[in-house]
């Protein structure tokens, strides 16, 4: 008897894997790039799955609302997306499957063989109040080093692209 | 849907980021691969913090992957600067054909 989160594990799993394939074998970029958000919005199902409920929120505003946002625009405004002409795969294609799969079996092997020390997850918490005391008490640095790079990245991007005019 | 189902599944992401990462020929095809690696990473160190969590503090792995999500989006937001330059200067993006560091 299959529970909820089996259930719902197996059908992230499919969603992931399978339009992770579009992302990666379709020869419209466009295609790719929105497949891309399907694939991020079942990572956070996953997050969710782990209890993580903080990080799966993030996931979906951070990275399918922002970072998927802006490659669907570089997309388009980088590419012809028309008329997709040549194939976006480059010779070494059959090559690099072969090495993709190799790797992922040695990895499902090394994974299933190994003897993980895991304990019984608990109970699933609110995360929220202490990931913010963890942010600002114990990661207080790597927090402040990453606001700073992200301001370093704005004036970056700002400056890199008016750079050509 | 134990430990070794998550790792596995972060695994399959991972490899299918590699693929693109080298056989795709658009630079902006290759940042997707690189975010599809960037999650992998970030759903095993969520994975283990779930199954084995520190005794320390149960979030440390949560918060290395709410780190890795803002370093994924700064990463993004340059190489998508650089690409738009780049398609100023030679109008293509194409990996295999930007053979000239000076335009």
């Amino acid at each position: 008897m299959m529970g909820i989160p089996e259930l719902f594990f197996y059908f992230f799993t499919i969603m992931v894997i399978g339009i992770g394939c579009i992302v990666a074998f379709s020869k419209n970029l466009l295609r790719s790039a929105f497949a891309l958000f399907f694939v991020l919005f079942g990572v956070a199902g996953f997050y969710v799955l782990l209890g993580a409920d903080f990080l799966a929120i993030v996931q979906i505003m951070v990275y399918a609302g922002g970072v998927n946002v802006l490659l669907i625009f570089g997309t388009m405004l980088t590419s012809d997306i028309s008329t997709p002409k040549t194939s976006s795969l480059s010779f070494q294609g059959t090559l690099t499957v072969i090495a993709g799969v190799t790797l992922f079996v040695l990895l499902a092997i090394i994974i299933n063989s190994g003897n993980w020390p895991t304990y019984v997850p608990g109970e699933m918490m609110p995360t929220t109040k202490d990931l913010g005391k963890l942010l600002l008490k114990e990661y207080v640095l790597p927090f402040e080093v990453v606001s700073f790079l992200l301001l370093a990245a704005i004036i970056s991007a700002v400056v890199l692209v008016k750079k050509g005019d | 849907m134990g430990l070794t189902g998550f790792l596995t599944v972060s695994a399959a992401l991972f490899t299918l980021g590699m693929v693109i990462f080298i056989s795709r020929k658009n630079a902006i095809a290759i940042l997707m691969g690189v975010e599809l690696l960037l999650n992998a990473a970030a759903l095993n160190f969520v994975a283990f913090a779930r199954f084995t969590p520190s005794q320390a503090s149960q979030l440390d792995g949560q918060i290395f992957a709410v780190f890795i999500v803002l370093l994924a989006a700064a990463e993004a937001v340059v190489a998508l600067a650089i690409a738009l330059s780049v398609y100023k200067e030679f109008h293509q993006v194409r990996a295999d054909k930007l053979v000239s560091l000076k335009g």
